[in-house]
């Protein structure tokens, strides 16, 4: 393993984390109402740290990345951006725990949304710019960045790609991986504009606007509100950020494809499908179980709230415009539901991703056919293409990985104290990288009453979450160590 | 006329012998010594040892002299690269290829003038397909074949000691409503084209013409079960097998295909949605009971062995299953199938040859269905004004012996012809004829009575 290459690389990442304080730097500057010299002590401390770790691993020519090397780097930079990011935190006095600002940090650049923050109207402006803006760089990925703006990083760059983004169905959109990356960006940029543009035109501010555009298009979640979206009461706000959940939602590779004028391929994919399908009938379910007076007087109600929410948890951002603790037990078993479900693969949705449920659901079903066919040949199909073998035991043993680790984490949860919906709940969102939960720490509520050992726990999950475990778990077996 | 053939497989096989019974010099080049030496051995054609795709080969053919080259290997890339290269050795070559592969099929500028010229394409494939589809649209029938772009069908069937026709002579069939129509009967070896005078005999098998429409009403008559056939077993994953189940599949029926070979059942089971792919051996009796072939409407035997694809339907006829479709190729085995019982036999190169055959006759024919090993034939036609046969009864136009006016389409109408009708001009003629006077009513058709 080449530790050197390894720091170098990490190094850049967290100089450049360090000059992305600039933006909220601006901010905090043009609104004057405090933050500005904690950013700007945090952004001198985090470039100096990144720049002197740079020029101490400095001298590398050959950039050729191993598999492992990749997953090192990938794990080593989200940790290390989670920590020099936690110092406009600290710095500013927002939160006085590192344990906190950590937390903070974490669900950010997952894309989690759980929050530690009790009164976020409160503070100043340049901190809570900051607090979007990480869930911005991590939706994308910021490893993806770098691939995308380092020119040097070459075939080491794939290995990276894969080791951030380990989806079932590898979709290289252009023959070198750092015009994909690139081309996501660019992607991702220009719907970030289109949202902040549509929310100016729903009547929130500019600071509003960017804020929450930051945090739909990563689903995220994290808003300048303590209502959250609920706070502006308005339709057309709610029909934005509902649209652009759903966009974000979206295998952004099937965005490219639209782009493209492959409109088709778009339509037919079978993916998509099913998340159409799934969130459809989601928000059916719902809606029948709050309407007719049980929960909301209208249909109309009834249909605004469920849509809402459903589509929140299910692409994982969080936002939240209604009490859904307030809802039937249903509705809330399929809120927890939509936690694990996630997105679809190669969106910047957590949970367990649409394709492997599709796929999981789809051999099970050939598995009971062998039982009435005991010859048959059957072969695990997406759309027309047959999936191998060895990617659907990969898909298995993510499954199994991922309840196995929720089991353990919401045992754990409980042990430390919490009740039963909360510990469940916390686990499934953390892991799944939705935000809210149920029970303590429900759409109403927040984080700040889970105890530290108990956010150590949901950290490591949301980690796990983001980089899709395989990428983490690899790093705990000792083989991975050896030569 | 000279004939290039290339490739000596059961489809060039079979059109070279059809062309040269029809005394045509036909030319045939294949690679394999064995097939060559049997062709030299058995028909009457001139047979080159060599590549298809070898100017100098073609050239020794007589490619500059020849009308008309078939490309009939089984690869495609072959079959097209020859036609390149026939074209450019002689442009007037009239050129036709046995084309299998769905991508190029699908781009049609590649047969096009400009580029490789292809005047007729021939898909096996698609032709077994459309057989099978056109006999299941048809449950009771043994055959049947389209005329009239399908709305007029030729349909067969077996007649049992309890059919209501068994015994009657043609001339009581009156009673069964005008449009029953027995154009052929095949008894035995033999193959009649009956007068009026001639009986029906059970174990016969009747050749009937009659509308798209009322297919399903007259088989009702005649006691033959029309119930769909919805339940369909196909044994052999090759390329007819293939063909025959993603077809079925897209019409949503229920399909299970059988095959032995598991990385073909692999492919199968990736390009089918709903149906049910087995590995294993479709002769075992006891993977036959396992998959309820006995419940089975439909089976199809079409493996690679054609011993196998008879007892397999054998075996399936004793489970039970409703109807078997048997893929047979050897002429010798023809015979004696429908001896052993067996409903229904198709084979690939009949199909193939009639497109041929179409092709190649010129005049007014639209097409040509050989009989029962292309003893006899049904002819399409139109009539044309300048022929001896409009214009006149019937009863006076010098029909030769062995040969029938099956029916007339004028229009919508099916006219069943009688000594006083009378043939108009544009009216669709459907004949049967042996095949020794074919060529007789080819001259029927187009010569003008002065020319005598």
């Amino acid at each position: 393993m080449n530790f050197r290459l390894i720091a170098n690389l990490v190094a850049i990442l967290v100089f450049s984390i360090g000059l992305s304080m600039t933006a909220p730097l601006l901010v905090a500057l043009y609104y004057g109402d405090g933050g500005a010299l904690a950013l700007l002590l945090s952004l001198i401390a985090t470039c100096s740290l990144g720049g002197a770790a740079f020029l101490g691993s400095r001298g590398q020519e050959d950039y050729t990345l191993s598999h492992r090397d990749g997953v090192v780097i990938v794990t080593l930079g989200w940790i290390a951006a989670g920590l020099v990011a936690t110092l406009p935190y600290l710095l500013s006095g927002t939160l006085a725990s590192f344990t906190d600002a950590y937390f903070e940090c974490i669900s950010g650049f997952t894309t989690t949304g759980a929050s530690i923050l009790t009164d976020v109207e409160r503070l100043p402006k340049g901190i809570l710019f900051w607090r979007a803006q990480t869930q911005w760089l991590g939706g994308m990925g910021i490893i993806v960045l770098s691939i995308a703006i380092l020119p040097f990083l070459g075939v080491g760059g794939m290995q990276l790609y894969k080791a951030e983004i380990p989806s079932p169905v590898v979709d290289k959109l252009t023959p070198r991986i750092s015009d994909t990356a690139r081309t996501l960006w660019k992607i991702y940029i220009l719907l970030t504009v289109a949202q902040i543009v549509l929310l100016l035109f729903g009547g929130l501010s500019w600071y509003d606007s960017v804020c929450h555009a930051f945090t739909t298009l990563p689903t995220g979640g994290f808003s300048t509100k303590n209502a959250s979206v609920g706070h502006y009461h308005s339709a057309y706000v709610e029909s934005i950020v509902v649209a652009f959940m759903f966009i974000a939602g979206i295998n952004f590779s099937l965005h490219y494809k639209l782009i493209h004028g492959r409109r088709r391929e778009f339509i037919r994919d079978p993916e998509f499908r099913a998340y159409l399908l799934v969130t459809g009938a989601f928000i059916l379910i719902v809606v029948l179980d709050v309407c007719g007076g049980k929960v909301y007087p209208t249909v109309w109600e009834a249909l605004r709230h469920a849509t809402f929410s459903v589509v929140s948890l299910l692409t994982t951002t969080g936002f939240v415009t209604a009490d859904f603790e307030a809802w039937p037990a249903l509705s809330q078993q399929i809120l927890l539901l939509c936690m694990f479900l996630g997105g679809m693969a190669g969106s910047t949705g957590g949970g367990i991703k649409i394709v492997r449920v599709v796929l999981l659901v789809k051999h099970c079903y050939l598995e009971i056919l062998r039982i009435i066919h005991p010859h048959a040949v059957t072969v695990v199909k997406l759309g027309r293409m047959a999936v191998p073998q060895t990617i659907m035991r990969g898909i298995w043993g993510f499954f199994i990985l991922y309840i196995a680790i929720f089991v353990l984490a919401a045992l754990a949860l409980a042990a430390l104290g919490m009740d039963t919906m909360s510990s469940i709940s916390g686990a499934a969102t953390c892991l799944g990288n939705v935000g809210p939960g149920l029970g303590g720490i429900g759409p109403m509520d927040n984080f700040s009453g889970v105890p530290p050992a108990g956010k150590w726990i949901m950290i490591v999950c949301m980690l796990l979450g983001r980089l899709e475990i395989y990428t983490i778990i690899v790093l705990m077996i000792p083989d991975f160590w050896r030569k | 006329m000279r004939v290039i053939i290339i490739g000596a497989g059961e489809v060039g096989y079979h059109i070279a012998k059809k062309l040269s019974d029809e005394s045509q010099e036909v030319v045939l080049i294949d690679q394999d010594p064995a097939k060559v030496r049997r062709i030299g051995e058995n028909l009457d054609v001139q047979a080159f040892l060599g590549s298809g795709t070898s100017p100098q080969m073609l050239r020794a053919a007589g490619i500059q002299e020849a009308e008309l080259l078939a490309a009939a290997t089984d690869r495609d890339e072959v079959n097209l690269i020859a036609c390149l290269l026939a074209r450019s050795l002689n442009p007037h070559i009239v050129k036709v290829a046995r084309v299998k592969n769905r991508e190029y099929l699908a781009e049609a500028s590649l047969f096009s003038r400009d580029l490789l010229g292809v005047d007729l394409i021939i898909n096996t494939n698609d032709m077994m397909v459309d057989t099978i589809l056109g006999l299941m649209e048809v449950p009771g029938a043994s055959e049947v074949i389209d005329f009239v772009g399908g709305e007029v069908k030729l349909v067969s069937f077996l007649i049992t000691a309890e059919s209501p026709l068994a015994g009657k002579r043609l001339t009581d069939l009156n009673a069964y409503g005008g449009n029953l129509l027995v154009g052929a009967i095949v008894r035995g070896h033999k193959i009649l084209i009956p007068s009026g005078r001639d009986a029906i005999q059970p174990m016969d098998l009747v050749y009937l013409v009659m509308k798209r429409a009322e297919v399903n009403a007259t088989l009702e008559r005649l006691d033959i079960p029309t119930r769909p056939l919805k339940n369909v077993l196909i044994v052999g994953a090759g390329e007819t097998g293939t063909a025959v189940a993603q077809a079925l599949d897209r019409r949503r029926m229920k399909v299970k295909i059988i095959d032995q070979d598991g990385e073909k059942c692999k492919k199968l089971a990736t390009v089918l949605n709903r149906s049910i792919v087995i590995r294993g051996d479709g002769a075992d009796r006891d993977l036959l009971r396992e998959e309820y072939a006995g419940d089975m409407d439909l089976l199809i035997a079409v493996t690679g062995d054609e011993e196998s694809n008879v007892l397999i339907s054998l075996l399936a006829k004793e489970l039970g299953t409703r109807r078997t479709i048997t893929r047979v190729s050897k002429p010798s085995y023809m015979h004696i199938v429908s001896a052993i019982g067996l409903d229904t036999v198709i084979n690939p190169r009949m199909a193939a040859v009639r497109a041929i055959l179409q092709h190649i006759r010129r005049g007014r024919i639209l097409s040509v269905a050989p009989l029962r090993e292309e003893e006899a034939e049904a002819i399409e036609a139109e009539a044309l004004e300048t022929s001896d046969i409009v214009n006149t009864p019937l009863s006076r136009v010098p029909f030769p012996p062995g040969a029938i006016l099956g029916a007339i389409v004028r229009g919508d109408e099916i006219i069943i012809p009688r000594g006083d009708t009378v043939i108009r001009p544009r009216d669709r003629l459907i004949i049967f004829a042996l095949q020794q006077v074919s060529k007789k009513i080819e001259e029927l058709l187009t010569v003008k009575l002065e020319y005598f």
